[in-house]
């Protein structure tokens, strides 16, 4: 019935706005009334209305029946009388009758295209603003009948739900199922035999709180929580667009990140870094450096390097910003607002622009940062060394041949600035096939050192500030016409959003000379205040997100009015309390969530079908989620199973091997491919160029590097058949897991079995399982037979799906 | 119930609040489990799948079907801009410019007298079957700007890409192909590779799938390493009783089965789609008609003939490009535009031809056009290897096929075709037409993401009315 309750709310609303509301009644009076009359009401009026829909009124039509509202206003298309009168759903209305006529159906629609639209969200919304843009306060932790099952306040707020709906949750999860569970959560690997077999083993009470410590002190974490980020700031490692030019030092971006997750950076200090990390307090350990490199946050959008038309660009970037710090931080769509006032939150128009301003004295740079101690300062320094060496050595190299091959040309009467001409003259005789090959090679080799070099430049990819240093006196911003550059409405000052404070004052900055504005540093810290009512709640639910498999919020960058509407408000407001309290440590939160009963139970649930009739979302938690791999733990799981994975962390990225056809394909920049061993790093060392995603990546759903994405898609698409199933990369692997089979396992094909699946599944093989992979014994070399069992393995949705 | 209906349906559900609950659990059982089966239009539809050919680059309207005198009048003569200060390449009229005449000479042709230059002899005895619109215009005159803008509605990166929105929409007819299929010239791919077919923030199911015209037409449709067919039947046997054996118990989570399923289509397209993309089975007067017996027209011909056994198969979108910037002719444009003709004129008159002749050009929308027109002037130093540089501000491009209304011209540039004057149309008015014709209504097709429904229009396109039938 809540929907009936609301829909009055809606319709209040509706009134309110009275000159609209006028409109539309008469709307209704002249043109849906008569129809509805004359077709409809027979079934669908007084207290035996047919599926429970009235059509005596336009209340009534909103209100709608069994089905939900008949009528949305401004919505035709989603309205259900329209869906039923143009058959687009079974039965068509009139039931029984000739269908209307299709002038009147048409007639209908645009009297329902015309009328006001009311918002959806407003039922309810007021509630929702009052939640959303006020600071959580401390909720009281419910106290459920079966306390037994707490662990912690947590499983209060879930079991205290489920009880009220009479459900009681799912059954622990197999220690097995939980150890995988856990494992692919912190560090996107499985564990290995001997980890499972302690793990089995340990009989004590706190096993499973022990395993979660060691996984959170484990490096990988870093790399696993890292990559969450990296998707929310849109990484990537070059520009998009036309030229798609590489960053060659963004890589150090990417490690601040990871670093920042191994080392349980508090998260109020990784905002301010990134937002303004070269505004921040200089403590001793190089951090101001670290700090350069964080604000990387603010270049790694796309840019169009090419573009004719600097202004434009310039603006493109403060909207993209702006948009992004928003998404990222405070869960807000603010971009709708660039043209308009936000049509769903309360956010005006200026208020993008105020937020804008923040940034509007700052300009992009590339930024001398040397190579702090985390990053290796020495072996980097050795390294560029070398590669200056090389490329002198590979320049000389080109050059001599250069020399010879001009001798040539001269002696064949050519002109001598006429080598390149010939040398790409396939045609020509002056030279033969292997000189030009010999040349294309020297050349190329100096080409890739020259690439290379770039990456180990003490460089960060980085901003600055354009403010002068005694006055504040920068570029002002104004409020844009439609978005449009050259339509200059109101100048703004920056200013916080007027939803979260309340007013629309110009934020207090204290100007601190030394060629910086304040600006940003003012906008982080208003961010991480404990008073914002978003920054914590945002996070706890991001980090909540990615160990349920969905969030308290299920639009995790969008928790405005037009979001998903929390299914634990209070719970989320507990554990954002937690979070500040707990100094913004990640790593108190992942353990408060991970050592919570609800976390451990089974994804099965003895009344599931009962239950998903009520809950078929699993909003309640009533059971675990499924998980399914990301792109990046599908495919370095493989790697560590197979025993090929290459453990190097941090540095400049690999490039991973294309087919030749594609990678011709780019004109504008050079692909060339690591070496196989290099290949072989984790997926979140793949360098990452904007148009060329990794194509196991892309179609096991990747972020898409253009802008932020709080959410991977799980799409269940053929091509990933084929890719798993045919691909070279299963290929490569699946013999690699056959050969270390043989060696671990020793010659006797059952126990060749049984350690594939304790490779890959971290079980033993049922009976029924070993005699059917034992069938691809016959006609086959074990070596042969082991291959197709492991690409058999890697497929299987066992492998794939999270108990 | 598929993981990425649950999302659309999850975020629909959030965007209707708690009021619409109910209208989504009738949606719900009435919505089909795979994302790609047919679906009703909004509308009768006109046109079953779509034919999208792409000219990178920037086709020059004043030398292929926009003729104009006054060109030959002005020829190297300057002429005064000032007035058009609010052009998006201020840099191009810095420099003094001069007029060039067209070096093409045009007649008219078929029974509606359309005017058609030398460059393409071919279609030229096809335009009683085209539609021809003189003004578009777009909004932005860089290459993958204005090609995102063509194929997204938007000059940024990260949209879904038409064909996604069309096989969103409808799904696609045959279930052992990809709904949508490009066909991109690896010579230079497009700008931003597959982020021009990219599905966006529609579910993945919706990206275009590339194809190849020579070897292998799909990444990984065969086993790596000619493995042979007895290997693949075995793994495919062991593998489909592993996961069977594994949904016992576990019903609550359907993408188990849905897992199982893709992977029974990909083992069909294994076989469907080298069948369905055979070449040798056509005959020897089909492959000269699309000039696959030529070096210059076989790559463009050949991807013609596959689009043609794609359609006749059911794919619902078949987007071919020619190389990236092919048509970019800023010098020499009585090379470059001469060449890049070739390569596609005889292919193009080819597949309107065959496509009649098999009766599927009723049911099939063909869509010709570039990311922007080009200048009827060039920089004044470059006279001695004239082109034409880029032009936002009218382009002519054609429809042909299923609902359209041929023989018609729709719209009028001004004296040196620079600029559209009369029924002006943008880039999304493309985008409405094509979607009407294909009988999806711009407005109602929408999805919810990062906090409002998204259109391929945007707020709404206009149908380009003369062109429909």
């Amino acid at each position: 019935m809540a929907h009936l309750i609301t829909w009055k709310v809606v319709w209040i609303a509706c009134l309110a706005t009275a000159v609209a509301a006028a409109d539309d009644a008469a709307l209704y009076r002249e043109k849906i009334e008569p129809v509805m009359k004359a077709h409809c009401a027979g079934c669908h009026t007084g207290p035996q209305a047919q599926g429970g829909l009235s059509v005596a009124s336009l209340a009534d039509l909103m209100k709608g029946g069994k089905r939900g509202p008949a009528l949305m206003p401004g919505k035709s298309s989603h309205s259900l009388l329209m869906q039923f009168v143009r058959g687009e759903r079974n039965p068509r209305m009139p039931i029984g009758g000739k269908p209307l006529p299709e002038t009147m159906v048409t007639a209908l629609a645009t009297s329902i295209d015309s009328m006001a639209p009311v918002l959806q969200s407003q039922a309810g919304g007021k509630d929702h603003a009052s939640w959303v843009f006020q600071p959580p306060v401390d909720p009281k932790v419910p106290e459920p009948r079966n306390a037994a099952w707490v662990r912690n306040p947590i499983d209060a707020f879930i079991l205290a739900k489920l009880e009220a709906k009479g459900f009681a949750p799912a059954p622990a999860a197999s220690k097995r199922a939980l150890l995988r569970r856990v494992y692919f959560d912190l560090v996107g690997l499985p564990p290995t035999e001997a980890e499972t077999q302690a793990f089995l083993a340990d009989a004590s009470a706190d096993a499973y709180e022990k395993l979660v410590d060691k996984l959170l002190n484990d490096p990988r974490y870093g790399e696993r929580w890292g990559r969450h980020w990296l998707d929310l700031v849109r990484f990537a490692e070059s520009d998009g667009f036309a030229i798609d030019g590489e960053r060659p030092t963004a890589w150090r971006y990417r490690d601040y990140v990871i670093r920042a997750f191994t080392h349980d950076k508090p998260y109020d200090e990784f905002v301010l870094e990134q937002l303004a990390g070269d505004e921040m307090q200089r403590r001793p350990g190089g951090r101001e450096n670290e700090g350069l490199i964080a604000l990387g946050f603010l270049r790694m959008g796309p840019w169009e390097r090419d573009t004719n038309f600097d202004a434009q660009l310039r603006l493109d970037w403060l909207n993209e910003m702006a948009g992004t710090t928003s998404q990222a931080f405070l869960g807000l769509t603010v971009g709708c607002a660039r043209c308009h006032d936000h049509k769903y939150d309360p956010i005006p128009q200026k208020d993008f622009y105020r937020l804008q301003a923040f940034f509007a004295a700052t300009r992009i740079e590339e930024r001398p940062v040397a190579h702090l101690e985390v990053e290796g300062r020495l072996s980097m320094r050795n390294r560029l060394r070398q590669l200056e060496d090389d490329l002198e050595a590979a320049n000389a190299a080109v050059k001599s041949l250069d020399k010879t091959l001009k001798a040539k040309l001269t002696a064949a009467g050519k002109k001598e600035d006429e080598l390149t001409k010939f040398l790409n003259d396939k045609g020509s005789a002056v030279f033969t096939a292997e000189e030009r090959a010999k040349h294309k090679e020297a050349a190329e080799r100096a080409t890739k050192i020259g690439l290379e070099m770039a990456r180990f430049q003490p460089i960060a990819y980085s901003v600055n500030e354009v403010a002068p240093p005694a006055v504040m006196d920068v570029e002002p911003t104004y409020v844009l016409g439609g978005g449009e550059r050259l339509v200059r409405g109101e100048k703004v000052e920056p200013g916080f959003l007027k939803a979260i404070t309340g007013n629309s004052e110009p934020a207090k900055i204290e100007f601190p000379g030394r060629y910086r504005s304040g600006r940003r540093k003012a906008l982080a810290e208003w961010i991480v205040s404990p008073a914002n009512p978003l920054t914590a709640r945002v996070m706890a639910n991001r980090i909540w997100q990615h160990h349920f498999g969905e969030g308290i919020v299920r639009t995790p960058s969008d928790f405005g009015l037009n979001g998903d509407r929390p299914s634990h408000p209070e719970l989320l407001d507990w554990l954002a309390q937690r979070f500040i309290e707990k100094k913004w440590s990640l790593k108190a939160m992942h353990r408060l969530m991970l050592t919570s009963n609800a976390y451990r139970q089974s994804t099965n649930h003895p009344e599931s079908q009962k239950i998903s009739e009520a809950d078929p979302e699993n909003r309640l938690l009533s059971r675990m989620n499924w998980i399914r791999l990301e792109s990046e733990a599908l495919r370095d799981s493989m790697l560590m199973i197979s025993g090929g994975l290459n453990r190097q962390a941090g540095g400049p990225g690999m490039f991973f091997g294309v087919k030749d056809e594609i990678a011709q394909g780019f004109q504008m920049f050079k692909w060339y491919a690591s070496d196989e061993e290099a290949q072989r790093r984790r997926s979140v060392y793949a360098f990452q160029r904007r148009s060329l995603p990794m194509p196991l990546m892309e179609v096991f759903d990747v972020a898409n590097m253009s802008e932020s994405c709080a959410r991977r898609s799980v799409t269940t698409v053929s091509p990933q058949a084929l890719t798993l199933l045919n691909g070279e990369f299963t290929a490569v692997e699946s013999r690699r897991l056959a050969g270390r089979v043989i060696e671990l396992a020793g010659a006797e094909p059952a126990r060749q079995v049984a350690k594939a699946f304790s490779l890959v599944l971290q079980r033993e093989p049922t009976a029924s399982e070993l005699d059917k992979a034992l069938a691809l014994w016959k006609g086959r070399q074990p070596a042969e037979a082991l291959t197709r069992l492991a690409t058999v393995l890697f497929n299987l949705n066992e492998f794939l799906y999270l108990e | 119930m598929n993981a990425e209906w649950k999302r659309r349906n999850f975020l629909f559900r959030s965007m209707v609040g708690v009021g619409g609950m109910a209208l989504m659990d009738a949606l719900n059982a009435a919505t089909p489990v795979n994302p790609l089966a047919p679906r009703k239009p909004h509308h009768a539809a006109k046109a079953k799948s779509v034919i999208f050919l792409t000219m990178l680059g920037g086709v020059s309207q004043m030398d292929t079907f926009d003729p104009k005198p006054a060109l030959e009048k002005f020829d190297n003569t300057t002429l005064d801009w000032t007035n058009e200060k609010r052009t998006d390449q201020p840099e191009l009229y810095t420099k003094p410019r001069l007029i060039l005449k067209s070096p093409w000479k045009f007649a008219k042709h078929g029974q509606c007298g359309m005017d058609v230059s030398e460059l393409f002899p071919h279609l030229a005895t096809c335009v009683d079957d085209l539609a021809f619109v003189k003004t578009i215009t777009g909004e932005n005159g860089n290459h993958p700007a204005a090609t995102f803008l063509m194929n997204t509605g938007l000059v940024l990166p990260g949209r879904p890409s038409v064909g996604s929105w069309v096989t969103f929409g409808l799904g696609t007819l045959n279930q052992n192909l990809p709904g949508f299929v490009v066909l991109p010239d690896f010579r230079a791919l497009p700008f931003s590779g597959s982020q021009q077919w990219g599905p966006g923030f529609l579910p993945a199911s919706y990206q275009g799938t590339m194809m190849q015209w020579k070897g292998e037409p799909i990444q990984d449709l065969k086993p790596h390493g000619n493995l042979p067919e007895k290997d693949m039947q075995d793994q495919m046997a062991l593998l489909r009783e592993y996961n069977h054996s594994y949904l016992d118990g576990n019903f609550t989570n359907p993408d188990l089965q849905g897992r199982i399923d893709a992977y029974e289509l990909a083992y069909r397209m294994q076989t469907e789609v080298p069948s369905v993309l055979n070449l040798a089975k056509e005959n020897e007067a089909t492959r000269k008609m699309y000039g696959l017996d030529e070096e210059t027209t076989r790559s463009f011909g050949t991807r013609c003939l596959m689009a043609r056994q794609l359609v006749e198969k059911g794919v619902r979108f078949v987007q071919l490009y020619t190389p990236s910037q092919s048509w970019d002719s800023h010098t020499d444009i009585l090379k470059g535009h001469a060449k890049n003709a070739k390569e596609v004129d005889l292919p193009i008159a080819g597949l309107i031809q065959d496509l009649k002749q098999r009766g599927l050009l009723d049911s099939t929308l063909i869509v010709w056009m570039g990311e922007f027109g080009r200048t009827p002037d060039h920089p004044a130093d470059l006279r001695d290897k004239a082109g034409r540089d880029h032009n936002t501000k009218a382009m002519t491009m054609f429809f042909a096929g299923g609902g359209v209304k041929p023989g018609v011209t729709v719209g009028a540039t001004d004296d040196l075709a620079w600029k559209a004057v009369d029924q002006v149309y943008r880039m999304r008015d493309v985008h409405s037409t094509i979607l009407h014709l294909m009988g999806l209504n711009d407005m109602r097709l929408s999805h919810y993401h990062a906090g409002r429904q998204m259109r391929l229009t945007d707020t709404g396109g206009d149908v380009i009315r003369g062109v429909v039938a």
